[in-house]
């Protein structure tokens, strides 16, 4: 699954570890989603939403 | 709530490693001097309590772990628990043959065998996650902390040696154990450094 997520927190000017913080997650866990490698679950993708105040659809892309 | 971090988690485990083996250095030698069966079991289970300890350190970092970290941990922990009962079973199995003689002293070996496993299987799920290396608060990897305990361990073997007898031999496996762990870290530290560097995926 595709995101934008670190295209919007580059938006928003927070280091990864900043986003970690206001997510309750780590670091490293900010990163793997960025780069793809994990696909979060539904409450974590609906927090992401909320801290980006776009709805999940826009962030997140199933691809084909 | 602040999160159980790995710098904490990692404190705690130092500690309870530090009350483990000056148990079985000090402690568990003198098993075999006592009389009466309360102080051999007091002696003998000593050193479960620092695991035990341990344990509740492990519990508290998987409960305030996220949801990718608690992954990770899940599919370390069921990887351990199949490897670990996969020898035994075949280690039953040899012995029942009479091909191997296993006494219960064996059972030692089940806690180590299982927290290696897990340790093992955690880093290489979290590298698939691109999570590299699983100290990153100290800096220090985990190889260089595995080789410390390893040397730290093997001069406690050997200034010990008198006090602990045949015990020494545990001590001197643990040391090697880990030794080879450490150096088997060290390879793949720096294999997947070169990997960076070259710019492969």
């Amino acid at each position: 699954m595709k995101n934008h997520v670190r295209e919007l927190r580059g938006e928003h000017g927070w280091s990864q570890a900043e986003m970690a913080e206001r997510l309750d997650v780590s670091r490293q866990t900010v990163n793997a989603i960025e780069t793809g490698k994990y696909d979060p679950s539904l409450p974590l993708a609906f927090k992401i939403a909320a801290l980006f105040g776009q709805p999940i659809e826009s962030i997140f892309d199933p691809g084909e | 709530m602040p999160r159980f971090s790995e710098k904490a988690y990692r404190r705690h485990v130092w500690v309870a490693m530090a009350v483990y083996v000056g148990c079985m250095l000090v402690l568990w030698p003198q098993r075999l001097a006592v009389t009466g069966t309360p102080a051999k079991v007091v002696l003998a289970l000593l050193p479960v309590l620092p695991m035990l300890y341990l344990i509740g350190a492990m519990m508290r970092r998987i409960r305030d772990s996220d949801e990718l970290e608690q992954r990770t941990h899940l599919v370390a922990l069921g990887v351990a628990t199949m490897v670990v009962g996969a020898l035994s079973l075949g280690g039953g199995f040899l012995a029942a043959a009479q091909v191997l003689t296993l006494d219960g002293t064996i059972l030692i070996w089940v806690f180590p065998v299982l927290m290696a496993s897990y340790g093992m299987t955690r880093w290489w799920v979290a590298r698939r996650y691109g999570m590299d290396g699983l100290c990153e608060a100290s800096g220090v990897p985990t190889f260089a902390r595995l080789l410390l305990v390893a040397a730290a361990l093997g001069l406690g073997a050997f200034l010990f040696r008198r006090v602990l007898g045949d015990d020494i031999s545990l001590l001197y496996g643990l040391a090697l154990g880990l030794g080879l762990a450490s150096a088997l870290g060290a390879g793949m530290h720096w294999l997947s450094g070169r990997r960076r560097d070259g710019g492969a995926p």
